[in-house]
């Protein structure tokens, strides 16, 4: 990018256009904060249900069903992009960054303001795109049978709800909420999930008389209602075709592994260089890129298994693209698609442990897959993402903090030491759990329950974080 | 005095961990390297480490548009309003279009 030219300054002219919430000029207390926060999610929640105005149907074939844990979408609502906008325009630029496409000084106030818009520029673009793609891709039915005006409503629909969820996003993460906008939608998606698979009240016909979806609602259905009490039991806790009772328990089982498993951390004593007798520790987690293997995993294997599935409904005799992934049907319905060969067969979760020991080696291949990419992609994220060693070592510097009976040279070897074991070892855990989880059927796939509890558990850690520090404030 | 030192430090990691009146033992586990910085209001959003434009921030959190841009600022009660103005927009929608297809529907009967 010689000269005076860069890409960046393209985007100057749209930055006057782009909603920016302001930044909150004073310390917004801990209520109020709380209250933002459950403002948006009662907004996002209404909009994950609030249905489309104008569309004709959604049945047939839902090719980001695998999609949808990690984006927080909901078929055929207003929340159907969810949070896809943001996150594709953040990984895009991200990588566009850090390939150095895209120059970016970090230190010139002007150039992250630039490279901010850029992001939201590209956020409202990809959701007008992908608006406009479902509808003349025929999601909600063909154009002719929708007509213009509605086609064009249904558009204009799926944008403002993009623009919404990135100005929700902005307003949480600019210090008038708690945590993250994408953070909490997810997990508040995937905990809806789990609460409607456990207790919902619609009944299914599936050949034996209605059955209620929700497992612990048919738990009780088929005691009260059978008379072979034994039979009722076994029923409720091993059917196949709808969330069972051992559902329920694995994800229970999985929750409370992983809260025990968050505690473990290696704690390095610090001591501040000028003030004396200040002491401090600093943990480092065994989870200590906590949920991005994961996310990273699940965004690689579901961007996989689109392209997949669109190549094979497209070419499916073509032998790399048999290769890469055979897609069938699934049995239950739902009009979503499971992978029964190739690669995408490999690299998906056996659905049972019957399946498993028919096809120990698919579940062999499972297992492999996702250790080694999720102690690949926890590496790879410290670098990124400014949490390695170096960078640890450089903000302790600035802070002016050294630990004792080291020099402070030697502070990043000390730091090195355990950094990289905890990132590729915690980023293995996470893997095994996700693998567990999944073996163990809960509801969900293992990736939601592991999201969701860690993203849980950050939050946790925040509210006490905030409690201490609004604690601070008033009690000195 | 030493609340002050750490205050002015302007890093909510090392403010938690070295102030020992306010440190429960909680508070000081849970400064982790993902949660350090943004906590104490606004004023250390320019902090160098805190740039990286969004998830590349040493944080865990998926986290973009941290930084301040000129645009159209808005305050936040604005965008509550606005979202909630769009879903009584779209459950608007769809009374009128029930209220109107049964209207026609009537009226191709009559």
């Amino acid at each position: 990018m010689g000269g005076g030219f860069r890409v960046l300054h393209l985007v100057r002219p749209f930055l006057s256009f782009l909603p920016e919430v302001q930044t909150a000029d004073r310390k917004v207390p801990f209520r109020e904060k709380v209250i933002y926060t459950v403002i948006s999610l009662f907004i996002f929640l209404v909009c994950s249900q609030l249905p489309l105005y104008g569309i004709h149907s959604t049945t047939g074939a839902d090719p980001f069903y695998w999609m949808r844990v990690i984006l927080a979408s909901n078929r055929g609502t207003v929340m159907e992009l969810g949070i896809t906008p943001i996150v594709t325009s953040g990984l895009v630029m991200q990588l566009l960054a850090g390939s150095k496409i895209i120059e970016v000084d970090n230190n010139v106030r002007e150039d992250r303001a630039l490279l901010n818009g850029a992001q939201k520029l590209l956020g409202i673009l990809i959701a007008v795109g992908e608006a406009v793609a479902y509808v003349l891709s025929g999601m909600y039915g063909s154009v002719g049978q929708l007509g213009v005006g509605n086609a064009i409503l249904i558009i204009l629909q799926l944008f403002f709800a993009g623009i919404i969820v990135i100005c929700l996003d902005e307003l949480l993460q600019k210090g008038y909420g708690l945590g993250s906008g994408i953070s909490l939608f997810i997990a508040t998606n995937i905990c809806e999930n789990i609460i409607w698979k456990a207790f919902s009240p619609t009944t299914i016909n599936s050949g034996r008389g209605a059955e209620f979806e929700g497992a612990v609602i048919a738990l009780f259905h088929l005691l009260i209602t059978r008379t072979d009490k034994v039979r009722a039991l076994r029923e409720a806790f091993y059917r196949q075709n709808l969330p069972n009772v051992t559902n329920l328990l694995a994800t229970v089982l999985i929750f409370l592994i992983v809260i025990y498993f968050q505690g473990f951390r290696v704690v390095l004593p610090v001591r501040s260089k000028n003030a004396r007798g200040q002491q401090g520790s600093y943990p480092i987690k065994l989870f200590y890129t906590s949920n991005m293997p994961i996310i990273l995993q699940s965004a690689l294997v579901s961007n996989l298994y689109f392209i997949s599935q669109l190549l094979h409904r497209k070419y499916s005799g073509n032998f790399i693209v048999n290769l890469l992934g055979k897609w069938k049907e699934s049995e239950y319905g739902g009009g979503h698609s499971i992978p029964v060969g190739g690669i995408a067969y490999y690299i998906t979760a056996p659905s049972s442990l019957a399946d498993m020991a028919a096809n120990p080696f698919h579940a062999l291949f499972y297992l492999v897959f996702m250790l080694s990419a999720c102690a690949l992609f926890s590496k790879t994220w410290i670098e990124v993402s400014g949490s390695s060693a170096r960078d640890v070592a450089k903000q302790l510097k600035e802070q002016q903090m050294v630990m004792p009976g080291h020099r402070e040279s030697n502070l990043q070897k000390e730091l090195n030491r355990y950094i990289p074991t905890a990132a590729a070892f915690g980023g293995m855990c996470i893997g095994a759990l996700t693998v567990l989880a999944d073996f163990m059927g809960a509801i969900g796939s293992g990736t939601g329950i592991l999201l969701a509890v860690t993203i849980i558990y950050q939050y946790f850690e925040t509210f006490e974080k905030e409690r201490a520090s609004e604690l601070g404030f008033f009690g000195f | 005095m030493a609340r002050s030192a750490s205050q002015s430090s302007q890093s909510a990691s090392s403010a938690a961990t070295t102030r020992p009146g306010v440190m429960a033992p909680r508070g000081s586990a849970a400064a982790t390297a993902g949660m350090r910085r943004r906590r104490l209001g606004g004023g250390n959003t320019t902090s160098s480490s805190s740039a990286g434009g969004g998830s590349s921030g040493g944080n865990n959190m998926l986290r973009f548009y941290t930084d301040d841009a000129p645009g159209l600022k808005i305050s936040p009660t604005v965008v509550l309003v606005m979202s909630l103005c769009f879903i009584g927009f779209v459950t608007a929608l769809h009374v009128f279009g029930k209220l109107y297809r049964y209207r026609s529907a009537a009226g191709a009967g009559a």
